[in-house]
């Protein structure tokens, strides 16, 4: 957001800031900190990124989502951009997520992938679900039709992250550990806070990263009006 | 006793998250450089309206 002055910090520098602080204090818990799990050893210590990361993703297609219901609600051309550089976030977390994933079950499980797993199974069809929605944006014109086509898509797509969630309950799943049940978090308290900085900082860092894309994309649209705008005037 | 292994996918974990983060910046700056040269360009065809 633009300011009058330049004293105050615009959200997107505010957002990174509070990254830049968060993401080493969240290193030094983790590494410094947090005592070793006792069934993982060492290793455990994934858990600190993977699984924020992996609900930074949920977060992130949520509120592409919610943009995208709000898009159909107003019409507003711009909430269909902010709903856009969230699906295209999500992706790039959600690629971190499997990637992170599948290292810690090769130290954990001895393979990649566990196809027996409901959790991962459905992490992996949201994942592709939302690959697919590039296709679909990126072959219609842009214009009212492609950011109602898009919105539809990922609202349809939203419905599958409860499901996601619930998975592992839902299903007979003993493979992947489950971090939070009925009563409460599944781990000592300095894991829990080690965990929720490392959230925190995660979160952090998509904002800021998700503020400063949607100002490149707004600068884009700014630049290609302006040419058409020069370009008319030859 | 750390297992050795475990320490180098532990770090290939968190190597990893950074080098996607720096990956997105120079992108960003990859594309912020575009933004900079197109609006020269709209810049020289103005000026070169202007001059008749």
């Amino acid at each position: 957001m633009n300011t009058t002055s330049g004293a105050r910090l615009d959200r997107a520098t505010s957002a990174a800031l509070v990254a830049a602080v968060l993401m080493p204090v969240a290193l030094g818990l983790i590494f410094f900190y947090v005592p070793n799990d006792v069934d993982q050893g060492f290793s455990q210590r994934i858990f600190y990124f993977h699984v924020p990361i992996a609900m930074t993703t949920y977060a992130l297609f949520a509120w592409g989502a919610l943009n995208a219901a709000r898009y159909l609600w107003t019409g507003d051309m711009g909430l269909d951009l902010r709903s856009y550089v969230p699906m295209h976030l999500g992706v790039i977390f959600g690629t971190l997520t499997l990637v992170t994933g599948s290292i810690w079950a090769k130290v954990s499980w001895g393979t990649w992938w566990y196809w027996g797993s409901t959790e991962l199974n459905t992490f992996l069809i949201i994942f592709l679900f939302y690959c697919a929605y590039f296709m679909l944006r990126f072959s219609v014109e842009p214009g009212e039709r492609r950011a109602r086509y898009s919105a539809v898509y990922a609202l349809l797509g939203v419905g599958l992250i409860p499901i996601s969630v619930l998975a592992v309950h839902l299903g007979q799943d003993v493979i992947h550990p489950v971090t939070f049940t009925d009563r409460g978090a599944n781990m000592d308290g300095t894991m829990l806070f080690t965990f929720l900085m490392a959230l925190a900082a995660m979160l952090s860092l998509a904002v800021a990263m998700y503020l400063v894309e949607l100002r490149g994309k707004r600068l884009d649209e700014q630049v290609t009006r302006l040419r058409r705008l020069a370009e008319g005037t030859r | 006793m750390i297992r050795e292994t475990y320490v180098h996918y532990v770090a290939a974990v968190y190597a990893l998250a950074w080098l996607v983060t720096l990956a997105y910046v120079v992108i960003l700056n990859s594309k912020l450089g575009r933004l900079e040269r197109e609006l020269d360009e709209i810049a020289g065809l103005l000026e070169a309206k202007a001059d008749g």
